[in-house]
């Protein structure tokens, strides 16, 4: 499960870089004129889905938690819960600007794809949509809300699929007991 | 000088100064610093005098300017344990007591000076944000190494 909810998290930052990758295009278009490429490789620092795995990364919570001190966990909860939300919000306002800048682009546009717009514009709902429930989620269960969510899943899973037969052959005792009186 | 020439004497100035100078730093952090250490605080800019001298003052001020980032990249791509590792090493190489060290840099936060200039907002949060944990676990291993309980000392900072 927790691997499953890091390929969430890994495709999540996928479709971000795709996004992140049209803004830098658009803003290399601007800034072409006077600054070298070696300038502009440097400056971008490491690639948004880099970043994002590390702020998400599991590893350095099992660091944490191997020092077994109460206070580290809650600091570097904090710490990366603040850092995360501020990655999402980030992220989100990013992707409103790109939106903002395609529809004011757009409307001078003469032939526009009106089934592109809407593909375009269903995933900007989607990406939107993500934001949000990545908001709620890192801030009531924390920066590894996923994982986090995905492991509560399995172990409630686990729990209603071991009291099902419980609750069953509860229900079949007296049942039965009642067909034999 | 054309650009293709301004490139090459930019690039071997950038390799100067990782063979010759960067490689004889024994960790990234200290690197890090060293290279923040090269920057005036008021203008921004990068300088060195040998590197200067040698290659010209824009180059070595880009190529000074282009490590700085790289290092930080590297170092923001740290997990977190390796920043702690890199922070003990520079702890060590300071020759200062590690508990006054790590209590000055978690009051003054001086390695804030260490971010390089327009770097994406996310990294700078991140990088401090891993300081401030590293420290806090240097700390942490210090009092556990010296028999105290770290319960009552760290409750300050998670009000900050």
């Amino acid at each position: 499960m927790p691997s499953l909810a890091l390929a969430a998290v890994a495709l999540f930052a996928f479709a971000l870089l795709m996004l992140r990758t049209r803004s830098e295009e658009a803003e290399d278009r601007t800034t072409r004129e006077g600054t070298s490429a070696v300038q502009r490789s440097s400056a971008r620092g490491l690639p948004p889905a880099e970043l994002a795995l590390r702020i998400f990364s599991p590893t350095d919570r099992t660091f944490i938690r191997l020092t077994r001190s109460t206070q580290l966990q809650r600091l570097y909860e904090k710490e990366r819960r603040d850092v995360a939300l501020h990655w999402v919000r980030r992220i989100s306002h990013e992707v409103r600007q790109i939106m903002r800048n395609h529809r004011l682009s757009s409307r001078q546009s003469a032939d526009l794809n009106v089934v592109a717009e809407t593909k375009l514009f269903y995933q900007y709902l989607q990406l939107r949509f993500l934001c949000v429930l990545l908001l709620v989620l890192i801030q009531i269960f924390g920066p590894h809300a996923l994982v986090d969510v995905a492991a509560y899943t399995s172990a409630l899973g686990q729990r209603i699929g071991q009291a099902l037969p419980e609750v069953t052959r509860g229900r079949r005792v007296p049942s039965s007991g009642n067909v034999a009186a | 000088m054309s650009a293709h020439a301004y490139l090459v004497t930019k690039q071997n100035a950038y390799d100067d100064l990782q063979r010759r100078t960067l490689a004889g730093i024994p960790c990234d952090f200290a690197r890090l610093i060293y290279l923040a250490s090269t920057r005036d605080y008021n203008s921004g800019m990068y300088h060195h005098e040998g590197l200067a001298a040698r290659f010209g003052p824009v180059q070595a001020r880009e190529a000074l300017q282009a490590c700085h980032r790289d290092i930080f990249c590297r170092l923001v791509s740290l997990p977190l344990e390796g920043l702690v590792g890199e922070l003990e090493l520079y702890v060590r190489m300071s020759h200062e007591a590690p508990g006054g060290f790590i209590h000055a840099w978690q009051k003054l936060e001086p390695y804030r000076v260490a971010v390089p200039m327009e770097t994406d907002v996310t990294m700078v949060q991140l990088f401090l944000s891993n300081i401030r944990l590293a420290l806090e676990v240097l700390r942490f291993r210090q009092e556990q190494s010296q028999g105290s309980p770290p319960a009552a000392s760290l409750l300050p900072l998670l009000d900050r």
